[in-house]
């Protein structure tokens, strides 16, 4: 099974670039979405991410990022709009729910924001190769081997536990678990006793996983180790400078009224 | 009993498996055999409802499984696949067998009744905790409590791999026992030694299409269909094809060590 | 090259010795395959070789394995690994990178191998291995197959003097098996390397290993050359390992009085075998 983030290899302008501008670019879009209030300025980062996705070549995973992030909005959605009780009422139902326009209005930025700051960072894993990110983190930003790998590690690891739940569902389907059932409560009461075998296996592979790192040399690594270079160009100084108006145009757009 | 009918599958774009058609009868035993990625994990899953066809139609017990809950075909189905690590969910043998019991019964005393009846028979003590147990032993407990609800039909996804000898004949040998008392069997087993034993019929993937399909020993015989499966055959088989002529039809031990006697006494007899 | 003395070994929880007085030396060169049911401790020899019991699993340990005259006790698994490569059961927990060619980087950087010898490493190691075209796909997109032979090239680029596999093939189909072990033994034969291979299937260490190991219950049941172990067909089918086809028919003509000939390992001497009894 294949999670949003697994590597699609390319040697598009983005693959090119040196991993930190990359890095640096989505957190920087991230970072925007959440300091901007205008639905405009928001749509139009979602706007960016597509673009961008196209760039790498992966406009396909992109479109299927935003399908499942909206998937997922709808329930923001209405969770929030129900939680506002501010403003003009437009609808008053029974129970006590009441819908304003205030509640519509921060539902709406908040769904848009989730959007358009979750899907830079999936779509920069989506294009960053393992390594890269852990030498990153060791070389330019200092931080720890260890750290990194056990960052990049965890990263791996959720599409193989996803996959194994999927097994271990289809395993327990097949017996007469009733876990196709659409009532979302009783799913939740029946996959709740298959986190044991989840996590059996899962401690099995982290194991694994930490035992293999070290027959392989981990200890003996240095931070001199790594056999990459990261060059920083002008295609890297023109992105980090348009992350950089970025950010400042997020905050300029909350003044704009529209 | 099962009838796939023109039945097409794909996951994503490519075609995984192609136009495959099959009825398999009540009581039969029949291996599907093929090479890694030919399809016969998919096959599993399309039989037992997990998978619906892209196109074509699976029936069980006349039931489409297009139509019908995994849940279920379940009552009709037991599936066992290759890590019982995946099924296993309680802390002791005995719960284990229980929970696929209660998910499909209701009547406590017939529930009871066949909780015996499935220790006594796989020799299980029923305050074990599977975690303890070998993998072979998981292995049996999987199938036993598939068992334990009495199933028409057992499907089999590569059962003994992972397993030594031993521990694969166990499996074997409980699963010809089910198959003498009635249970439809297919098997997926990459030991063709074990399908020869075992297997009346096979059922031969390759590339996603349905290559070959016949009596087991009919089919080991077809050179060029095992070579398109990147299949190898018995040892008893690929002997007597090496040796030509004269050892037609022999897959056993038995049977080489019976033609090659009779041979060398005609031989002596020749020679005298 | 690898001596192992006196060794045993209990897990911290475990309930009897999974390594009971271990005596065994592997000499350059060798191709050993290590056989045995399941919980024999063919998996706890393989860890007891690499270093991984006694730095990574707690037990009660006695006895001294060395490599090359360095004991394992004294030397990091990490240390070890620059002499012994090692290939897991699971593939999933082996792999560590998301591009074929980074996997293979990866115990490379960690050696600190010169930036200079590293192109040509990673090239030798996917041809050795017959996956050059491989190169920049993504792990993901391969088959298990694939990944256990990216898991191996990753192993070779390292040049270990010792390979050791824990089933590599388990898996695998007969034929990507067989493809498999004819890799390992051209690396054992062109290249010099040893190897030590866990496998259950015998038939396939009947016809690729020089010598087998049987293990049971944490003992070494029988160490020899392919031909004296299988040989032993009634111990072995005691033990619950079973014997090639061709073997116990070679034991029944045997029985018969039609042959007395030397034990048969293939399906080669076989057709040998019956031609000499029934041709003139
Ligand atoms: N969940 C899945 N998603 C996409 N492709 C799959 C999935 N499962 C299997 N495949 C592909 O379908 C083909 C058949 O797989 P499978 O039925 O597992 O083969 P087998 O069991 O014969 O080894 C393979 O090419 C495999 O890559
Ligand atoms: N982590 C562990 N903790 C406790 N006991 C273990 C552990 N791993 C293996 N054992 C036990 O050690 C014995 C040998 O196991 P193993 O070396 O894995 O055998 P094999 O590889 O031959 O199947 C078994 O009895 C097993 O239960
Ligand atoms: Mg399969
Ligand atoms: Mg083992």
């Amino acid at each position: 099974m294949r999670s949003f983030f697994d590597y699609i290899p390319g040697n598009s302008f983005l693959h090119r670039l040196n991993p930190l501008s990359r890095i640096f670019l989505s957190f920087m879009i991230s970072i925007a979405c959440f300091s901007s209030k205008s639905h405009l300025f928001l749509l139009l980062m979602i706007l960016l991410n597509l673009v961008l996705a196209a760039l790498a070549g992966i406009l396909n995973r992109g479109m299927e990022l935003l399908k499942n992030l909206s998937k997922f909005s709808v329930f923001i959605f209405v969770l929030q709009v129900l939680f506002v009780r501010r403003g003009e009422v437009l609808l008053e139902m029974p129970f006590n729910i009441i819908i304003t326009e205030d509640g519509i209005s921060t539902a709406i930025i908040i769904v848009l924001r989730l959007i358009g700051a979750t899907m830079p960072l999936a779509l920069m894993l989506s294009i960053t190769q393992m390594n890269d990110l852990s030498n990153i983190l060791v070389v330019k930003l200092k931080i720890p081997y260890k750290y990194a790998f056990a960052f990049t590690t965890a990263l791996r690891f959720i599409p193989i536990f996803a996959s194994e739940m999927s097994a271990i569902i289809e395993a327990q389907v097949s017996r007469g678990v009733q876990l196709d059932t659409k009532n979302i409560f009783k799913k939740t009461r029946l996959i709740l006793p298959l986190c044991l075998p989840l996590l059996i296996t899962s401690m099995k592979k982290i194991e694994g996983s930490a035992i293999s790192a070290e027959i392989r040399g981990f200890y003996l690594r240095t931070g001199e180790s790594c056999y990459r270079k990261y060059f920083i160009n002008w295609n890297d100084v023109g992105v980090l400078l348009f992350a950089v108006i970025l950010f400042i145009s997020a905050v300029f757009s909350n003044n704009i009224k529209l | 009993m099962i009838r796939l009918q023109n039945v097409c599958f794909n996951y994503d774009r490519d075609r995984t498996l192609t136009d495959i058609s099959f009825h398999i009868n009540k009581g039969e035993f029949a291996a599907i055999i093929g090479a890694n990625g030919a399809g016969k994990s998919t096959l599993c899953r399309l039989l037992n409802g997990l998978l619906k066809p892209s196109s074509g139609s699976v029936e069980i017990n006349g039931l489409d499984t297009g139509h019908t809950k995994s849940s279920v075909l379940a009552r009709q189905i037991g599936f066992l696949f290759q890590n019982p690590d995946r099924q296993i969910c309680r802390n002791t043998v005995a719960e284990e067998i229980l929970f696929g019991l209660e998910l499909l019964y209701k009547d406590r005393e017939f529930i009871a009744e066949r909780l015996e009846k499935v220790l006594s028979m796989f020799g299980f003590s029923a305050e074990d905790n599977p975690f303890n147990l070998s993998r072979g032993e998981r292995q049996r407990l999987a199938l036993a409590s598939l068992i334990a609800v009495e199933p028409e039909i057992l499907i089999l996804d590569e059962p003994t791999t992972g397993l030594d000898y031993k521990e694969c004949i166990e499996i074997m040998e409980i699963v010809r026992e089910m198959n003498k008392k009635g249970t439809t069997v297919i098997m997926v087993c990459h030991d063709m030694e074990v399908v020869l034993d075992y297997a009346e019929r096979v059922l031969v993937l390759s590339g996603g299409k349905l290559i070959a399909d016949g009596e087991t020993r009919s089919v080991f015989c077809m050179n060029d269909v095992l070579e398109q499966a990147s299949l190898i055959p018995p040892q008893m088989a690929s002997l007597a094809g090496r040796l030509g002529s004269g050892f037609e039809d022999v897959f056993t031990v038995e049977e080489m060590t019976e033609l090659i006697l009779e041979k060398s006494n005609e031989k002596r007899r020749v020679e005298v | 090259m690898i001596k192992i003395s006196n060794l045993t070994f209990r897990y911290k929880d475990g309930r009897k010795n999974a390594l009971d007085n271990i005596n065994l030396s592997i000499n350059k060169g060798d191709f050993l395959g290590i056989t045995g049911t399941s919980g024999a401790g063919k998996t706890s020899l393989t860890y007891a070789i690499n270093g991984v019991i006694p730095h990574h699993y707690n037990g009660d340990y006695y006895g001294s394995v060395r490599i090359e005259g360095e004991d394992t006790f004294d030397t990091s698994p990490s240390a070890l690994s620059l002499k012994i490569g090692s290939v897991f059961q699971d593939i999933d927990t082996q792999l560590v990178s998301s591009v074929v060619e980074d996997e293979i980087l990866y115990g490379l950087e960690n050696f600190s191998v010169p930036a200079v010898e590293i192109e040509q490493r990673i090239s030798s190691a996917l041809e050795a291995v017959g996956i050059s075209s491989l190169r920049y796909r993504s792990i993901e997109s391969l088959s298990g197959g694939q990944k256990q032979k990216v898991a191996l090239a990753a192993i070779l680029a390292l040049r270990p003097k010792i390979l050791l596999l824990d089933e590599p093939t388990s898996e695998l189909d007969p034929e990507s098996s067989v493809q498999f072990y004819r890799i390992l033994r051209e690396l054992n034969e062109n290249h010099g390397i040893t190897i030590i291979v866990v496998e259950q299937k015998i038939m396939l260490l009947s016809e690729f290993a020089k010598n087998i190991l049987v293990m049971d219950t944490g003992k070494i049941v029988i160490n020899g050359s392919v031909r004296e172990v299988i040989d032993r067909s009634s111990l072995l089918e005691e033990i619950g390992i079973n014997c090639p086809r061709v073997t116990s028919l070679s034991n029944r003509l045997k029985e018969e009085g039609v042959y007395t000939g030397s034990v048969c390992i293939n399906v080669e001497e076989a057709e040998k075998m019956v031609r000499s009894i029934i041709d003139d």
